[in-house]
């Protein structure tokens, strides 16, 4: 039914998607698994027209797909489910499946409507009343509202994008049960997540992306966990990086019994303890979501947490907020450099001076030292090859590597004793990602303590001393980098093991 | 800045007068002689200049204000209130010590407009923190409130018995703000508002508290994570606002009117906005925007009574310049420095 072949696509210097074939039979439901940034999504972008790929061909019921838009996609029979639901809140099942929909006509009819939803939700075990409100149906409803909407456009190719990220266990083995019966009246479905489990249970095939590559592909029947955990995180790893390996020292970074809910009510963190301890990094690997910003906000200061405690250097610092941790000696690279890290319109200079322009030497009696805050710029940038125009020039105008290197310049030049580096290498090229790593190792050597948060696990292996493995919320391994396998993480990562990390673990020491 | 905001901001100007004369080219009048009046009636004499710098003065003290808040994505359009009620605390100030010496009485109720500015922002601050209610709404409402407390004030105790009017009594003359030329009305409010303009100005841009504004108004996950409270920023730079406006009603109360009337800064608010937008929210430039206003205002009777083109037009031409400038901006929607 859907043949995508030699499709290639590149952001910059990042190579999303590099020569996939995939190919969907009808009366199958194909399996893409992979880690976050593995080029899933740009893929599936590609197949619905809203990215152009550099190279490579479609084709659709034997038809040809090119330079094809969303809407065409829609009316070739390809029907996308998002992650987040195109939904409006404040009107009715019926009224939100008209919307947009051609065959809805200039003048409307809800009653025809309401019966073809009627009808389509008793085939499919929907479970859908159509006049019901949106905003008053769970989640898992909502879901179902958009298979309907494709389902009566006549789509016979579905693509779900990480559908049960959202859902609670039972609305997700009803998910799966609608997904059997499209797939037994002959539509094919695609079903994209990173759970080992689902794909296990769904699926008639998997394919397995890794670095926007086709790592492997398989029939689920008599594929196994490890299998497929080992084609997603990839066979061989790259060696750590050469570094000196010495005995870690005090206890620098301790976090005790860290339990965090947000705004809803729901667990993030359930009950998180680890240390870190000074010339050591820890790295904590897992699928994006399962608590690492929630962790990194809370050590950071910018969050409270519900119980629980974090030490710096023996002091508690968990009531104190970003000033606390300043002075404490925590430096914070952010997740996100584009607006928590940086301010964009804004220069290079002010940008480092972002976290202490209301200290000596930069503030001087109540003015900011100009020339202070320029000279110190012009240095940081020398030290830290940051490739601007000169300390004056905006934020905004600099590649992303160049802006990673200003917050590093910042974070590190103040030699902290703790550094919090939440995937300080997500978006660059190679070569920048390079000397990040290579900087927070210096850090290392220096005798800091490092926390650095990757949902790269390649990535963790390489630059951590002990890997940590982040599960909804919980840390479900704890290991020294000599002991870490692949095919556990993996499974780790997805869910489907987990262990009290023991004593040697916790507290653990001797790097390889 | 750079002089490319100046640019635009000149360009928008020459097309607003160019499309207005179009209007009074249609009502059949001559432009030319409408604008001459106009030109006559705003810097044709001293007189004239003194009325539009006293004219220019409230709107360059609010209008500073009201971009030092826009800097920091506060969207404080409260200046209407908060003038309003600057206005009446001046002249109660006034009205209760009529003895004290000149130069201290008109500082103490000058003090006084710009506690009673700050907190009536200040209040609206503490509803949007509080209660989450967002403060167009709230400052805009306030608006409402504020000059409505100052009608009933005027009909109670501070209004004038049997004026007919409201408005109340006389000032006493040790309240009146001193004179800078004498012979003119222009009174010291015009260096009051520059030497503002100039220090809000360095406030911005060499102070760790505007720093603290700047990076608020660009990015509030940057702010956080600069150790900055949002909470505390957006509080300050509302007294702060507040805290203008209420000295610019005091300067209308203690330096034109000499005593409190209904309705005695009707507007000045929302041209303090156009005026903040028109400066593209820089402190420094408010100076020749406020200046603009004041000086067309001015020159709207005159070119009324000469030519009979009505006075309103003037109020189309500073709108078409706000739309003119804010689609410049709109066009250049690169990332611009804050």
């Amino acid at each position: 039914m859907l043949r995508m072949t030699g499709i290639s696509k590149s952001f910059g210097a990042v190579r999303a998607n590099r020569d996939i074939e995939l190919i969907v039979p009808p009366r199958r439901i194909v399996g893409l698994l992979g880690e976050n940034g593995s080029g899933k999504t740009t893929l599936m972008n590609i197949l619905f027209g809203m990215v152009r790929p550099d190279a490579g061909s479609i084709e659709f019921d034997g038809r040809r797909l090119e330079g094809h838009t969303p809407r065409e996609a829609l009316v070739a029979g390809i029907g996308m489910i998002h992650q987040h639901f195109m939904l409006v809140p404040a009107m009715t099942v019926t009224e939100n499946v008209m919307l947009g929909w051609d065959e809805t006509g200039r003048w409307l009819h809800p009653a025809a409507v309401a019966a073809r939803i009627q009808e389509a939700s008793a085939a499919y075990g929907l479970d859908l009343d159509p006049d019901a409100v949106v905003a008053s149906l769970p989640l898992g409803a909502q879901q179902r509202i958009e298979i309907i909407k494709a389902i009566l456009r006549g789509a016979r190719l579905l693509v779900l994008d990480e559908p049960t990220s959202s859902l609670s266990p039972p609305e997700v083995s009803s998910l799966l049960d609608v997904l059997r019966r499209l797939r037994d009246e002959g539509r094919a479905v695609i079903f994209i997540s990173h759970k080992l489990g689902e794909i296990l249970d769904v699926c008639d095939e998997v394919v397995v992306l890794r670095d926007g590559e086709v790592t492997g592909r398989a029939e689920v029947v008599g594929v196994s966990r490890q299998d497929l955990a080992r084609m997603m995180v990839g066979r061989d790893v790259t060696a750590p990086l050469g570094r000196v390996s010495r005995l870690p020292g005090q206890e620098r970074l301790v976090v005790n019994a860290l339990t965090v809910r947000d705004a809803g009510g729901t667990i993030r963190l359930r009950g998180m303890s680890f240390s870190v301890r000074a010339g050591e990094v820890l790295a904590l690997a897992g699928v994006d979501g399962n608590g690492q910003a929630e962790l990194a906000d809370v050590i950071a200061g910018l969050a409270r947490p519900d119980s629980g405690h974090v030490f710096v250097d023996g002091a508690d610092v968990t009531r104190g907020g970003v000033a606390a941790r300043l002075a404490s000696g925590l430096g914070h690279v952010p997740a996100d450099r584009g607006t928590e890290g940086l301010v964009q319109e804004m220069t290079v200079a002010e940008n480092l001076a972002l976290r202490d322009f209301d200290t000596p030497p930069l503030r001087r009696g109540p003015w900011l030292d100009g020339p202070a805050i320029r000279a110190r710029a012009v240095e940081r940038m020398a030290e830290y090859d940051i490739r601007a125009g000169d300390a004056e020039a905006l934020v905004a105008t600099l590649s992303g590597g160049n802006q990673q290197k200003i917050v590093l310049a910042r974070e590190l030049g103040r030699h902290p004793t703790v550094l919090l580096a939440v995937q300080p290498t997500r978006g660059l090229d190679p070569g920048a990602t390079k000397f990040v790593i290579e900087r927070v190792l210096a850090l290392r050597e220096a005798g800091a303590a490092v926390l650095y948060i990757s949902t790269e696990l390649e990535e963790a292996l390489a630059v951590g001393d002990r890997i940590g493995v982040l599960h909804a919320g919980r840390l479900v391994g704890l290991m020294p980098r000599a002991d870490a396998d692949v095919t556990r993480i993996g499974l780790m990562m997805a869910g489907a093991l987990a262990e009290a990390p023991g004593p040697a673990a916790l507290y653990g020491t001797s790097p390889a | 800045m750079s002089a490319r905001p100046l640019a635009v901001s000149l360009l928008a100007v020459a097309l607003a007068f160019a499309v207005s004369a179009l209007l009074i080219a249609v009502a059949g009048k001559n432009p030319l002689v409408a604008y001459g009046a106009l030109l006559q009636g705003s810097l044709g004499s001293w007189d004239r200049i003194a009325v539009a710098l006293n004219k220019a003065t409230p709107y360059l003290l609010t209008g500073v204000g009201v971009a030092l808040c826009f800097r920091a994505r506060v969207i404080n359009i409260g200046g209407e209130g908060q003038i309003a009620l600057g206005g009446l605390a001046a002249a109660w100030m006034a009205m209760r010590f009529p003895q004290a010496p000149a130069v201290v009485l008109p500082a103490l109720a000058l003090g006084a407009g710009a506690l009673a500015g700050a907190l009536w922002a200040g209040l609206a601050a503490v509803i949007r923190l509080r209660r989450g209610v967002h403060e167009v709404l709230v400052t805009l409402l306030l608006n409402f409130v504020g000059v409505l407390i100052v009608s009933e004030a005027l009909q109670g105790s501070l209004g004038e018995a049997g004026a007919g009017f409201p408005q109340s009594p006389l000032l006493a003359r040790a309240a009146w703000l001193p004179h800078l030329i004498p012979k003119t009305d222009l009174h010291v409010g015009i260096v009051l508002a520059a030497v503002t303009v100039v220090v809000a100005h360095f406030l911005l841009w060499r102070t760790p508290f505007g720093f603290r504004i700047r990076v608020l108004g660009a990015s509030a996950p940057a702010a956080a994570y600069a150790g900055i409270s949002p909470p505390r920023t957006f509080l300050s730079v509302m007294l702060l606002a507040g805290g203008l406006a209420g000295v610019a009603g005091a300067v209308e109360v203690l330096g034109v009117h000499y005593r409190l009337i209904e309705g005695f800064a009707t507007g000045f608010g929302f041209n303090a906005v156009g005026i903040a937008l028109l400066a593209a929210l820089n402190p420094i430039a408010v100076l020749p925007a406020g200046l603009f206003f004041g000086f067309l205002e001015t020159g709207a009777l005159a070119m009324q009574r000469a030519v009979g083109v009505p006075s309103p037009l003037v109020a189309v031409i500073q709108g078409l310049t706000m739309v003119f400038v804010l689609s410049a901006m709109g066009l250049t929607a690169r990332r611009r420095r804050v």
